[in-house]
C-alpha cells in the first residue's frame, strides 16, 4: 500500500467506502457475434477500437432492478455487514421498472431492508456514481443517515436497436453495490466534489421518445439508416460520438484539476485516479491530455464493456480485491456522460 | 513523416507514407474516423474542432486547414 500524506482536506466528510460488489447478466454479447452480424467489421478491429471483447446482456424480463438486487445480495453475502445496518438507500439508474413508483422502493422490500429507512432514485447515466456517493456523503454529514447503500444498475442494451453498432459495440448491462458507511476514525473521508451540467447537450447521448415529450406512437418507433449506415428509431438510444468526445476532451480535464485545487492536493497525493469506463480509446485520449501514469489509471472494460454508472464501482470493487485500494489510499473518481453530465470526487480509503 | 499524419493514417487505415495533404478522405470518412481525429487534433495541435467542421472536410489537408484556423 502506498503510503501518503493524509492531511484531512477542509472538504471531506468523515464516511467511507466500506465495500463494493457488482453483478453482470448471464448472457454474453461477443465480439465474434457482431462481427457475424455487421459486415466490414472483424472481432480484432472492435477490440482494438474498443478495448472491449464482450458485454454482459440482461435477459427478456430481466430488468435493471433485478440486477441491483443481485449487486446487493452479493455484497451482503461477501461482507460482515448486515443489512439491518443499512438505514438509507439511494437506487442510481435509466432504466426504472415502472413510471411510478421509484425502484428504490421496491428494492428495499426485495432487499428486506428496514422499513424505517430512506430510499430515493437518482435518474443519472455515467455520472451518477459520484452524484451518488455525493447525496450519500450529504445524509451522513447532516447526520440523516450513517449507512448508506449506493446502488448503481442500468440496462442500456434494452434501448439499443440490434442494427447499431455505434452503440452496441460499447454499452454492456451490469451493476454495483456500495455500502457508504459514517466513520469517525482515521483518515477515511468523501469529498470534496467539482460538479458540472450542460443541458445544451441533452440532445448528444438520449433517448429521444417513450417520455411525455414525446411519447412512444407508431412514427418513434420507424427505422432510419444514418450516414454511417447505423440503425435506430426514436425509441432507441442514439449517441453522438463525435461530441460526446469534444465534450470528454473539454469538461473532464478542467474538473480534474478544479477538483484538485479544491482539495488542496497534487496529483501525487493520490493512488489512482478512476475515470468513468467509456471505451480504450476515450480513456486513451483522457490518459494523455491529463498526463496520468499508466498505473495510477486502472481499468475494467475488457469484459463487461460500459455499464455506465457502475463503472466506477466496478474498478472500484477490482482494485481493492486486488490490494491496490485499501486503506490510506486515495482516490479521484471522475464521471461523465449523459446530461450532459459530470462529477469528481476524492475518496479517502 | 509529422505526428498528424501518422495519426491520420493509422485513423484512415493506410500506410504513413500514403498520407499528404491532397490525400482524400472517401470511404473511410465514418463518424469513428471523425471521433477519431477530433482526438488526434486536441492531441497534436491542442484545438479544438467540431464534428460539423470535420464532416465538411474532403482531404487531410482540410482537417489540417480547419484545425489550424479552430
Amino acid at each position: 500500500m502506498p503510503s501518503l500524506p493524509l492531511a484531512r482536506s477542509r472538504h471531506d466528510v468523515p464516511a467511507c467506502i466500506a465495500c463494493v460488489a457488482t453483478h453482470v447478466p448471464d448472457e454474453v454479447l461477443s465480439n465474434e457475434q457482431l462481427a457475424a452480424e455487421f459486415s466490414g467489421w472483424t472481432a480484432d478491429k472492435i477490440f482494438e477500437k474498443t478495448g472491449i471483447r464482450e458485454r454482459r446482456i440482461a435477459a427478456k424480463g430481466e430488468t435493471a432492478l433485478d440486477l441491483a438486487v443481485a449487486a446487493a445480495e452479493r455484497l451482503f453475502a461477501e461482507n460482515s455487514k448486515p443489512r439491518e445496518l443499512v438505514d438509507f438507500v439511494i437506487l442510481c439508474t435509466q432504466a426504472p421498472d415502472h413510471i411510478l413508483p421509484s425502484s428504490s422502493c421496491i428494492l428495499q422490500e426485495r432487499l428486506s431492508l428496514r422499513k424505517a429507512i430512506g430510499a430515493i432514485d437518482v435518474n443519472l447515466g455515467c455520472s451518477g456514481f459520484v452524484y451518488g456517493l455525493s447525496l450519500a456523503a450529504g445524509l451522513i454529514s447532516a447526520g440523516a443517515a450513517s449507512n448508506i447503500l449506493l446502488v448503481t444498475a442500468d440496462t442500456y442494451s434494452k434501448y439499443i436497436n440490434d442494427r447499431d453498432k455505434s452503440v452496441r459495440t460499447l454499452f454492456g448491462d451490469g451493476a454495483a453495490a456500495t455500502l457508504i458507511c459514517a466513520d469517525g476514525k482515521g483518515d477515511a473521508g468523501i469529498g470534496p466534489f467539482n460538479f458540472g451540467t450542460d443541458g445544451s447537450g441533452a440532445d448528444r447521448l438520449i433517448v429521444p421518445a417513450g417520455g411525455f415529450r414525446r411519447p412512444s406512437d407508431a412514427c418513434s418507433s420507424v427505422e432510419v439508416e444514418d450516414r454511417s449506415g447505423n440503425v435506430r428509431s426514436a425509441d432507441d438510444l442514439f449517441m453522438d460520438g463525435a461530441a460526446v468526445m469534444s465534450f470528454t476532451l473539454r469538461e473532464v480535464p478542467t474538473m480534474f484539476r478544479n477538483l484538485l485545487e479544491r482539495a488542496n492536493l497534487d496529483e501525487a497525493d493520490l493512488s489512482a485516479i478512476i475515470l468513468h469506463q467509456a471505451n480504450k480509446f476515450m480513456l486513451d485520449s483522457l490518459q494523455k491530455k491529463m498526463k496520468i501514469p499508466e498505473e495510477k489509471m486502472p481499468r475494467r472494460y475488457e469484459q463487461i464493456g460500459n455499464t455506465v454508472s457502475s463503472t466506477i464501482p466496478f474498478v472500484l470493487e477490482q482494485e481493492i480485491a486486488s490490494g491496490r485500494l485499501g486503506e490510506g489510499s486515495r482516490v479521484a473518481l471522475l464521471g461523465f456522460g449523459v446530461g450532459l453530465s459530470w462529477a469528481g470526487a476524492i475518496v479517502t480509503f | 513523416m509529422s505526428e498528424f499524419y501518422e495519426g491520420m493514417a493509422e485513423i484512415l487505415e493506410v500506410d504513413a507514407t500514403e498520407i499528404n495533404a491532397d490525400y482524400e478522405l472517401g470511404e473511410a470518412w465514418d463518424s469513428l474516423a471523425i471521433v477519431s481525429t477530433i482526438a488526434l487534433v486536441d492531441e497534436v495541435f491542442d484545438k479544438a474542432i467540431g464534428a460539423d467542421t470535420l464532416q465538411e472536410c474532403r482531404t487531410v489537408g482540410d482537417i489540417e486547414k480547419a484545425a489550424q484556423a479552430a
